[in-house]
């Protein structure tokens, strides 16, 4: 047979391997065993197992952007793939971490609690770096961007695992009206038939051709979908399931193609036919390299072809490790002994007569106590029935302590378990969902048993096929087990070591230590011990720890219970579970129609929810931030600027009831109000504090547009649906948001009449005709536009909105009738600045969900007369009454020079004490603070408690190096306190 | 992770919804009328019980409609939606579900994946 061989690299030697081989069954055919070293002592590590259930032979892949803890066992190697041993230095084979083997002493459970204290300081600056460089498993992967996508399905039935009994359940779907999700997460369909020789003929025919033939009938039938090297992680309530595809197996990443998909799976029936996964025994030295699972070097002999090893050592307490030791020896090769921990009497005929055929070794009613050897086993120690310790010299020795029901998918639903003390192992009890568990998955370990769990299991689904399958056997059908988790230890030194989980170094001795420190629930244990909490969920290894802590506490083990098994089965990638949010996909971005006018300015933006909001802009390149600002600001209250504004939530509301609703939702009345005006108003949260502020104008008593702030558009158009649906649906009104059907512009400054009247010369912007805080909609070109006059910033102001379409053309047009004033667009920082020179507030700066109307002076917007609006009777409320709440107040440095820091505290005496010994009483925190341009000072807005009575009086500002400054209180208005500029 | 059978759209996913709290804790007719104790249980109390709980959702990402749905809190079952304004369906209704996955007890969580003997 000539097979072309794949080339890869593992630490910088070049090997060769076979299509499909896993990096873990290539290097075995290349003799490597020495693949990692531990997570705390640094042992050396080999290949444990074949499947996902592999605790050790973790390995990185440097070319898919170092790609780490990648399971060596799982992975498929193609040509040029370059693979790196992880957790050691300088090298694999001479690491100067495993000092630690011999400090291990003091890295007992609970080492990482009980050392790293004190003093202050340490943990961050010596321990934390320390830790990290010499515990842990691979390096974080290099940053790429994932192709990785989501898909959804919507089935009746999803199977779960692909093997004989997930196969004969789709047999008894095929061609039927139910629509199937056949889930497999190897590359081919079929398990344990692949794995192992154990059924020699279905309905007389070599199991490879019934698979064949099974696989056909099911890709011919056009209800079952088949998903491979699919694994599904997660079992969630209400019948949704998560599972991980990989599209990259045996391959390269692809640049165009996903490399990963998440298919969230909502099905009406789960039948669970995932199997089953071998477990280990605890001796001194299980976990060096050479020392494997007997199934999984099985798989290795069945699956890829690689003979791990000519003659292992099989060491067994059941009855499956006849098909290894026929397996072998069908090859030619001859095991170099035999351990069972059973009586002769007990152990089945077939597997006695095999020994004896062969003349294999025998050693009935014996243990393997432990294994000797540096970097590999180089022998075996075994404690024969007559309780004396011989050595074998062997190079590989092979472990079966039984096998465990695959049960974390089914605890994941919230399925219940119970013990099954014929086997040994928990198994499903009580479902939870609509689950149906087939197979070794069930507890079943029986081929005969299995068709008639089939039939059974599936008789509640109608019109399936019958099954016409007669298995024909190798070896014995019954599955016998005598308990055992660990042997004992005969040698004590640093060096021996009896593992119960290999990925995160814990022993047998921490286990006991943990119980006598008092850690007697399972839960607790796990967490002290870190035991079962790595990669691999300690899956070849957990139930022994209970099998070991049950005895420890002479508990029956279903007394002792299993510890919580949560998503996902086994690690899923960040890239897969982010999919396609991320980048430019992650939120999307939301653009004014003028953003290509602002970036020509050369704008530089602020991110104001998904808003690109232009911020300041630069005039020349060397111009700074704040002299931007500064300028802008300048201008204007000298000419006139310009806003765009087009982000400002704007929501139209219509309807016979609309007066009534929006005197319920706002705290103004409108009741009296004439149509075309518009009005300042706040909304309130039922408890009283400030939610939102805005304009509402009244274009009748049946229509209103409102604007929201830009970050609060959405939440506020929602909280008006809901009264309007919950509270009072009798009220006739109809909302829609408006935000993006016009572009708006804020004109401000004492030219902006005459730019107005420029602009729109047929229109009469007199004080008579357009008085402050009234619109009309005007005719402009073959479209509608409304004008309202208000302001922001104090000076006399416009606000013009305008259909997107025809925005920039105007927005141009104010500059080119505007040159003489030197017109000047400006951001959201001189926003911000202009608007605290005045004293407005920001509802999210200078109010954070705690601050009244009462606590800003704004009692004048709260309608009195009127009977009722949300938040009105909270604003009774002792607490909202009470004097010595946090109000608004202004600030101004007594030292002109000086600026204030936003944020920082307002205290009452000049010195700050040391903090811990006296702590300084608060009185409360800047909220808002800018160097004024048109006043040369800085001024600020500030939250202090009884901030009314306080105004006139000096306080003190904290600064940033523990540093006060002297403030004088002041009412929060700066600027022409007479509001005279805009009403000019 | 669940669905819900949205009475204006049909089921869909949890993820296009929000909740909106206890249902049916009526806005007081006449708020001035009552006392601050009443007023602040309406606006800040509310119950959270593990087990039947009458609740509002909203259709946020679909009809934006609000609708009521009974939900068993310790198992995520919803076992009634119904609109706006309908008459609630009375506890007694919904005796027979399961209470718990595991049995576990009325107060506090239970992470039980054993059955107790």
């Amino acid at each position: 047979m000539t097979e072309s061989k794949i080339y890869f690299k593992f630490d910088g030697k070049k090997y060769a391997g076979n299509e499909g081989d896993t990096i873990a069954a290539a290097l075995l055919r290349n003799n490597v065993r020495l693949i990692g070293r531990s997570f705390k002592y640094h042992r050396p590590r080999g290949i444990y197992t074949c499947g996902i259930e592999e605790p050790n032979a973790l390995v990185q892949i440097i070319n898919e952007h170092n790609e780490p803890n990648v399971r060596a066992t799982v992975k498929k190697i193609y040509e040029g793939m370059i693979v790196k041993s992880q957790n050691r230095w300088p090298s694999l084979k001479t690491d100067l971490g495993s000092i630690n083997n011999i400090l291990s002493p003091i890295f007992s459970a609970g080492f990482y609690y009980k050392t790293f204290m004190g003093p202050k300081g340490f943990w961050k600056n010596v321990y934390e770096p320390l830790i990290r460089r010499t515990a842990g498993l691979g390096k974080p992967p290099k940053e790429f961007k994932s192709k990785s996508i989501h898909q959804h399905h919507n089935v009746e039935v999803i199977i779960v695992g692909g093997g004989l009994s997930g196969l004969l359940a789709a047999r008894k779907f095929a061609g039927t009206n139910y629509d199937v999700l056949l889930v497999e997460r190897e590359d081919a369909l079929g398990g344990v038939l692949k794995n192992a020789d154990k059924i020699k003929s279905i309905n007389d025919q070599p199991t490879d051709e019934w698979l064949e033939k099974t696989e056909r009938l099911i890709r011919n039938s056009n209800n079952i979908k088949t998903l491979k090297n699919t694994l599904v992680t997660t079992y969630n309530f209400s019948d949704h399931l998560i599972a991980l595809e990989d599209k990259n197996v045996g391959k390269p990443q692809d640049n165009e193609k996903p490399e990963l998909v998440l298919h969230k799976i909502r099905t009406n029936h789960t039948i669970l036919a995932n199997g089953h996964i071998e477990r280990f025994i605890t001796f001194r030295n299980n976990d060096l390299p050479g020392v494997m699972l007997a199934a999984s070097f099985e798989k290795y002999l069945n699956r890829y072809g690689v003979v791990p090893d000519e003659s292992p050592v099989v060491f067994t307490n059941n009855s499956s490790t006849y098909s290894l030791l026929k397996s072998l020896t069908d090859l030619g090769h001859k095991p170099k002994a035999y351990i069972d921990i059973r009586d002769q009497k007990n152990i089945e005929k077939e597997t006695v007569e095999l020994l004896e055929k062969f003349s294999i070794p025998f050693y009935p009613k014996s243990e393997i106590e432990g294994c000797e050897g540096q970097k590999e086993v180089k022998k075996v120690s075994i404690r024969t029935k007559k309780n004396q310790i011989t050595k074998i010299k062997t190079s590989m020795l092979c472990v079966s302590g039984g096998f465990n029901p695959d049960i974390h998918l089914f605890t994941q639903s919230k399925g219940l378990l119970k013990w099954d003390k014929d086997h040994l192992t928990f198994k499903p009890d009580r479902i939870f969902q609509k689950t149906i568990t087939l197979g070794s998955v069930s507890g079943n370990f029986s081929y005969e048993k299995l068709l008639v769990e089939v039939e059974k299991k599936l008789s509640e689904f109608e019109g399936l096929n019958e099954l016409e399958v007669k298995f024909e056997l190798n070896g014995p059908e019954k599955f016998q087990i005598k308990e055992l988790w660990e042997t004992k230890h005969e040698k004590k030194s640093l060096w021996s070591k009896s593992f119960i989980d290999l990925q995160n170094d814990v022993t047998t001795k921490d286990l006991r230590q943990a119980v006598n420190e008092g850690f007697n629930r399972i839960e607790h244990l796990k967490r002290f011990t870190t035991n079962s909490m790595g990669t691999d969920q300690g899956k070849i290894s957990s139930i022994n720890a209970l099998g070991i802590v049950s005895k420890i506490l002479k508990k029956d083990i279903s007394e002792v219970g299993t510890t919580t098994y949560r998503p996902p089965y086994s690690p899923v990638n960040f890239s897969a579970i982010a999919g396609r949010s991320t980048y430019e996909f992650y939120d999307p971005e939301r653009k004014t129609p003028l953003h290509s006018w602002h970036v020509k300015q050369n704008a530089v933006f602020e991110n104001v929810g998904q808003w690109k909001r232009p911020w300041y802009f630069k005039k020349s390149e060397d111009e700074t931030m704040h002299q931007s600002v500064q300028r802008e600001a300048e201008q204007v209250r000298k000419t006139a600027g310009i806003l765009d504004g087009s982000t400002l939530g704007k929501i139209e509301i219509k309807g016979k009831d609309a007066l009534t609703f929006v005197n319920l939702m706002y705290t103004n009345s409108f009741t009296k109000m004439k149509p075309k005006t518009g009005r300042y108003a706040l909304m309130l949260g039922e408890d009283g504090m400030v939610k939102d502020d805005g304009i509402v104008c009244k274009i009748n008593d049946q229509h209103f547009i409102v604007t929201t702030t830009t970050g609060n558009a959405a939440s506020v158009l929602a909280h008006m649906e809901e009264y309007a649906q919950t509270e009072w649906p009798n009220l006739n009104v109809y909302m829609n948001s408006i935000t993006e059907q016009f572009a708006t512009f804020n004109l401000s400054g004492p030219k902006s009449r005459v730019i107005m009247s420029r602009v729109f010369n047929d229109i009469d912007f007199s004080n008579d005709q357009f008085p402050f805080m009234s619109f009309d909609n005007f005719k402009y070109l073959d479209t509608e536009i409304r004008i309202l006059r208000a302001s922001f910033t104090g000076e006399l102001g416009y606000e013009i909105y305008v259909p997107p379409s025809h925005a920039l053309k105007l927005w141009q047009k104010f500059f080119i009738y505007s040159r003489d004033f030197d017109l000047v667009p400006y951001g959201t920082e001189t926003m911000h600045l202009l608007r605290a020179e005045k004293g407005y507030i920001i509802v999210g700066q200078d109010t954070d969900g705690t601050v009244t109307p009462i606590d800003l002076h704004l009692n004048w917007m709260i309608g009195k007369k009127k009977k009722d609006f949300i938040g009105k009777r909270s604003l009774t409320r002792s607490d909202i009454v009470r004097e010595n709440r946090k109000q608004l107040v202004g600030l101004v440095p007594i030292d002109k020079t000086l600026g204030i820091e936003e944020g920082q505290h307002v205290i009452e005496h000049k010195d700050l004490s040391l903090p811990i010994k006296d702590p300084v009483d608060m009185l409360g925190h800047v909220t808002s603070s800018y160097f004024s341009p048109n006043l040369n000072h800085s001024v600020a807005m500030a939250l202090i408690r009884s901030g009314k009575r306080k105004i006139g009086s000096r306080l003190f500002v904290s600064t940033e190096n523990l540093n006060t400054i002297a403030v004088e209180v002041v009412e929060p208005n700066f600027i022409d306190p007479k509001n005279e500029r805009m009403m000019l | 992770m669940f669905t819900i059978r949205c009475p204006y759209c049909g089921e869909r996913d949890q993820s296009e919804f929000s909740n909106g709290g206890e249902a049916h804790v009526a806005r007081p007719k006449d708020p001035e009328q009552i006392s601050d104790r009443e007023w602040s249980e309406y606006v800040f109390i509310r119950a959270n019980p593990k087990g039947i709980y009458y609740e509002r959702w909203v259709h946020t990402h679909g009809c934006k409609k609000w609708f009521n749905a009974v939900r068993n809190t310790s198992t995520d079952e919803i076992l009634k939606v119904y609109k706006m304004g309908e008459t609630p369906p009375p506890l007694k209704e919904f005796k027979n579900t399961i209470k718990t996955p595991s049995g576990e007890p009325d107060v506090g969580s239970g992470n039980f994946s054993v059955k107790k003997p």
